[in-house]
Parts: structure tokens; C-alpha cells; sequence
């Protein structure tokens, strides 16, 4: 069953800058036992109606102090928002803070960004130039490189997404530290990487976390609650 | 349009002068209150039942909880398939089918992969605004196509028809519909799919409140129709029917081209669904049915107490033949739904959502949920009469 060949070329040519999917990983990934047992408690308690919208009260708080302790800075727990991964915190940011037919300046792996900007109707550059309206960059880029940009980011009133899934640096660098740029900051981090099935991510700070909120609950309301209880277990394991 | 009722406040009619910063303002009021009956929004107060919580637990401890293809797993793929066959009668096999981030998310995607700027889609009004912000961000234009009481809100094809233009592309259509609880009949239904059909219109379809029908009235889904599987994009979810709103896991039914576009857009936007939740789902709709019936019979009894308080206020309403909802007009008692609502929270501590927030003209109705137990139903009926009384013209 096919849609009448008048719908099906449109919609060939809407997904046409995106990939497949790729299949997932078959390798099994051991969860710990405390957050098992979480997860257990949490549907033992009946943990399954729809959360607070932004997620779990306790989780917001974590990701706030994790922020803090972490990078020195300073994030209400009402700016954060618990996502579907940290793959819907790109794409709600990205739909939300750079408007169509404006580029996203990447300095570094662009392929997380791709097909949401395909999406947005927006382009990727790898150098400055006028139409930039945001910067996304990850703890992998040197650090001069990171700090040029920002300094321009100040001037120019970009937005700013610092992505920290997956990254392997450590250092506690983070834009967010100066206070010129931290209105303009979304921090954005993931589980994903020992929890991937689990679905868990999450976006905080800026000025404009309300309507980044707003724009995840009209795609899915909330994130799993049983995951998030999940996820709060094994969030609070890594700082002990 | 009322006259200002001289009985409210100046300081509640400010209050309530805009109805959606209302909805979020009577919702903060409520977190801050204590005893608050809630009756706005739509999450069932019943738990999930018992095996399909089991069969999650179950997944968690045997470390079933890896990432799946985007699509979903082919079990549950496969048996929502044979679900909607037999239960739907739609043509579906697992190529027509993929679970989503629960039922809101499978309307984005489907937005996503088919409207284009500029596209009109026919939105029968009062609607679940919810959807306003997937079809914005797509550039569509939402076309209304009124419905009314007298009819219990059901649609009319004549409506649809008289509201194509040339741009439009694809009508919505939520049955039972949230929030009248109105359905849309299998006679008009067949009716509409000769309209999409002659008018080469896509077909929205949201079925969530697909099982929650009530006597004598049955669900119809328009995608069993000659001639419309290939044109018809079904939503549906567990949320609803097995009380699973917590999970968030939704599926859709569609062309397979369809299918394709939407788990590419998918993936670059949420990823899968949890895979915990899809054990979830797949315990659910491959499961004992006994709890949707057990569910249902619950729903019924709570709509009938909720049916009778409203009489005995004087609202009037379309039947509700479908959903968790009753949807009425409280113009009888001379208040204004926005003004109402603040009322009834402030001084009844009973929460309910004015119509305003599903479409500006329903000034004159209010959605009320029967998602609390029975006596609470009662009590909330006892609390709100004498507010009523104080305030009616």
C-alpha cells in the first residue's frame, strides 16, 4: 500500500536529506543494579501517569546542581527540561533558535545536527559568516577555536547550544562561565551512552528554556517516567 | 455573546480575559492549592493494569532494555498490525506500521512529512489545540470546520466540503474527539472519504480514544474504506485505553512510504520509542483484553454522575458518546467560561479547562474530565452548585 503518486513525490523530496537509520547496536549494555532496582521501585509505586511536563522535580534538581558542582554554573531547576535523549534536545533547541534559512556555525563533527537542520530548513558552515544565528560545539574543540568563537557569539548575539553527549573531554570548561554569554546558553547532555534504550537526555539554561519547554511538550508531552526514575538512579551514581 | 454579568468581580474578569495564559494560570493555582479536585487534565487517574507493568519489570530485570530500530520492534510491530486488521479493519501489515513517542508525537511526524507551507488542513472545530504547534512549524494553515452541539459534534462532509480550497491538503479528524467526546459516525464517516477521496485530501486520523465509547455507539475507522488506506495516516496509542500515559508509546498506520519518511524524520528528532515501553505496549495489545471492558465500565458510571451534576446546574451538552471528557455549555448561568473556571478553582477548588483553550469562540463552554473516582466526581458536582448559585444571573 502506497500513498497516490500526486503525495508521494513531496514527500520523497521532504526526507530526501535524511539518512536511513542506521540499525541499532546489538551489543547488550549492563545497567547497574541500584538503577534496576529503581526502575522496579518506580512501577512498584505506580509510577506510570504522565510526569510534571519538564520532567521528574528530582531529576530538574540534579541536572541543576550537576551544572553547578560540575561547572560552576548557575541553572534553575525550572530551566531544565528531561528529554527523549539528547536527540530531541538538539532538535527542539535547534527548531526553536534558529529560524529558516539561517546557518548554524559548527566547528566540529556535524553529523548529530544534520538532519534536524535539514528539517528547520537551516545550514550548517564551518566558518563565521553574517547569516549565523547559533553556535554548536561540544567539549571536543580546542579550546582557542572554542574561545574565538564565543568571542564572536558575545558579539554578534548568537545563540549558543554546548552539546556534551558523548564527548570525551573532561575539562570542566563550559561558555556558560561568562556571564555576558549565559542568557544565551543551552547546556545539553545525554544518558544515552550506558542507557541508550532508555531514551534520556536533557536541556538547561538560557532565556529561553520556558519555550524550549513548550516546544518539547507539543512534540511528547513528557519523557517515559520510568525512565527518568531510571536515569535519576544512575545520574545520582556517577556523582557519589 | 453573554452581557458582563454584574455579579463577577472586575478583578476576575482581568483574570480571565485571556483563555490560554489562563489554562497554564489555573493549573499553577492548582499545584499551589491544597484538596484541589482536578478535572482538567486528561490523565488517567486508573493505574496500568497489572500484567502489562509485569511484563516491563520483567524486560528491566532480564536486561531487554536495548535500543530498537526506530520503526519499533518487530513484535510489536507486528502485532499492532494484526490489531488494527482485526480490530479496525484496516489492510495493515508491519510495513504500514511504527510506534511512536506516544500519540502527540505521531501527529508531528505526520505533519512533518506531508504539509508543506502554505497547505491548508481542515481542522474540525473546537479542536485539541495541542496540534496547533506541529502544524505551525510545518507552515500549514489550519482551515476550522465548525461542528455544534445539536448534532453532539459529529462531523458533517457537506461542512468539510465547503471548506476546500485549492490549497488544501489533508483534513484532521479526532474521534472520539477531545475535547467534545462527540464522534464521527460511520455514515458521515463514509461520506467524508467520498468528499477526501474526490478532493485528493490526505486523512489525519486520531483514533486514541478509539476503545472508550460508550453505548450504544460504536468506533468506525475511516482507513477501512475502499479507497482509503493509501490516503489515511491512523494515530492511536496505549496511553488511553490501558492507562499508559506515563510510558509514552503511540503508534501510527499509514502507506509504507509514509512510514518511511516518518521514521527517517524520526530519528533526527526523538529517536526511538523506550524500549521498556514497547514491552510495555506489546504486553498490552497482545495481552487479556479484560481491563479495557473493566475500564470502560468505570467511565461509564463516572460520565453518568458527571451527566446528572450537570443537569442539576443547568449546563447543557452534546451527547458524549466517546473519551474522558464532557464538553458544556455553561451559558445558562450567565458566566463566562474563563471567568467560570477561575471561579469554580478559586472558590470550589475544582479545576476545570474553559473552552477558549480548543478554539477562540468557545467562550461559553467548559471541559470537564470524569478522570477521578466516583465519590470525587460527587463531591466535586457538590462543591461547584453553591458557587453557582452565588454568582448566576
Amino acid at each position: 500500500m502506497h500513498t497516490p503518486k500526486q503525495l508521494a513525490r513531496p514527500l520523497a523530496q521532504r526526507v530526501a536529506g535524511l539518512n536511513r537509520p542506521p540499525p541499532p547496536s546489538a551489543e547488550p549494555q549492563p545497567i547497574p543494579t541500584n538503577v534496576i532496582d529503581a526502575a522496579l521501585a518506580a512501577l512498584d509505586r505506580g509510577e506510570t501517569h504522565y510526569t510534571d511536563r519538564p520532567g521528574i522535580p528530582e531529576f530538574r534538581a540534579w541536572v541543576a546542581d550537576h551544572l553547578r558542582e560540575r561547572y560552576n554554573v548557575s541553572v534553575d531547576p525550572a530551566e531544565v527540561t528531561i528529554t527523549c535523549g539528547s536527540t530531541e534536545a538538539r532538535y527542539v533547541c535547534l527548531t526553536h533558535l534558529v529560524p529558516p534559512g539561517r546557518a548554524v556555525l559548527c566547528p566540529g563533527d556535524e553529523s548529530r545536527i544534520r538532519g534536524a537542520l535539514h528539517l528547520v530548513g537551516a545550514r550548517i558552515v564551518d566558518s563565521i559568516r553574517d547569516d549565523v544565528s547559533l553556535l554548536y560545539i561540544t567539549p571536543d574543540i580546542y579550546r582557542e577555536t572554542s574561545m574565538e568563537l564565543l568571542q564572536r557569539a558575545e558579539d554578534e548575539d548568537w545563540w549558543i547550544v554546548y552539546d556534551l553527549s558523548f564527548a570525551k573531554a573532561t575539562a570542566p570548561f563550559h561558555p556558560a562561565q561568562n556571564p555576558k554569554l549565559a542568557s544565551r546558553v543551552v547546556t545539553i547532555d545525554t544518558l544515552s551512552e550506558r542507557m541508550a534504550g532508555w531514551r534520556l537526555g536533557w536541556m538547561a539554561g538560557s532565556e529561553m528554556a520556558l519555550r524550549l519547554r513548550a516546544g518539547k511538550q507539543a512534540m511528547t508531552i513528557c519523557t517515559t517516567a520510568v525512565s527518568q526514575w531510571a536515569g535519576l538512579a544512575w545520574a545520582r551514581t556517577t556523582t557519589q | 455573546m453573554m452581557n458582563a454579568n454584574p455579579n463577577i468581580p472586575d478583578e476576575v474578569r482581568a483574570v480571565a480575559a485571556d483563555g490560554t495564559q489562563l489554562r497554564y494560570a489555573l493549573m499553577e493555582m492548582a499545584r499551589e492549592m491544597d484538596d484541589v479536585i482536578a478535572l482538567g487534565r486528561g490523565d488517567p487517574d486508573l493505574d496500568t493494569p497489572p500484567h502489562i507493568v509485569e511484563a516491563a519489570k520483567a524486560a528491566i530485570r532480564d536486561g531487554r532494555a536495548n535500543p530498537t530500530p526506530v520503526k519499533g520492534m518487530a513484535a510489536l510491530r507486528e502485532a499492532i498490525a494484526d490489531h488494527m486488521r482485526a480490530v479496525n479493519g484496516l489492510p495493515v501489515g508491519a510495513d504500514n506500521v511504527m510506534t511512536t513517542t506516544g500519540g502527540q508525537e505521531g501527529l508531528f511526524l505526520a505533519i512533518q512529512a506531508l504539509i508543506d507551507p502554505g497547505d491548508e488542513i481542515l481542522v474540525p472545530d473546537p479542536r485539541y489545540s495541542s496540534y496547533d504547534d506541529a502544524i505551525r512549524r510545518a507552515g500549514g494553515c489550519m482551515v476550522s470546520v465548525p461542528t455544534n452541539r445539536v448534532e453532539a459534534f459529529n462531523l458533517e462532509a457537506d461542512a468539510v466540503e465547503a471548506a476546500i480550497t485549492p490549497a488544501s491538503k489533508a483534513l484532521l479528524i479526532v474521534t472520539p474527539s477531545n475535547p467534545t467526546a462527540g464522534i464521527v459516525t460511520e455514515d458521515r464517516l463514509r461520506a467524508i472519504a467520498d468528499v477526501a477521496i474526490r478532493h485528493n485530501l490526505i486523512v489525519i486520523v486520531d483514533e486514541i480514544y478509539g476503545k472508550i465509547v460508550y453505548e450504544p455507539w460504536r468506533h468506525f475507522s475511516i482507513g477501512s474504506l475502499p479507497g482509503m488506506a493509501e490516503r489515511t495516516i491512523t494515530l492511536d496509542a496505549f496511553s488511553k485505553t490501558y492507562a499508559m500515559t506515563g510510558w509514552r508509546c503511540g503508534y501510527v498506520a499509514a502507506p509504507a512510504d509514509v512510514i518511511e519518511a516518518m521514521a527517517r524524520i524520526k530519528q533526527v528528532t526523538t529517536g526511538p520509542v523506550a524500549t521498556v515501553s514497547q514491552w510495555a505496549g506489546l504486553a498490552a495489545i497482545s495481552g487479556p483484553q479484560d481491563c479495557v471492558s473493566a475500564y470502560l465500565k468505570i467511565y461509564t458510571e463516572r460520565r453518568g454522575v458527571l451527566l446528572d451534576g450537570l443537569d442539576r446546574m443547568g449546563f447543557a451538552y452534546g451527547e458524549p458518546r466517546g473519551g474522558l471528557f464532557v464538553w458544556a455549555d455553561c451559558s445558562s448561568t450567565g458566566i463566562h467560561a474563563t471567568e467560570l473556571s477561575y471561579l469554580l478553582l478559586k472558590e470550589a477548588r475544582v479545576l476545570i479547562f474553559p473552552g477558549t483553550a480548543f478554539g477562540d469562540a468557545w467562550r461559553e463552554y467548559v471541559r470537564i474530565t470524569m478522570l477521578e473516582p466516583i465519590d470525587t466526581l460527587r463531591e466535586a458536582v457538590e462543591r461547584m452548585l453553591p458557587v453557582l448559585d452565588r454568582y448566576r444571573l
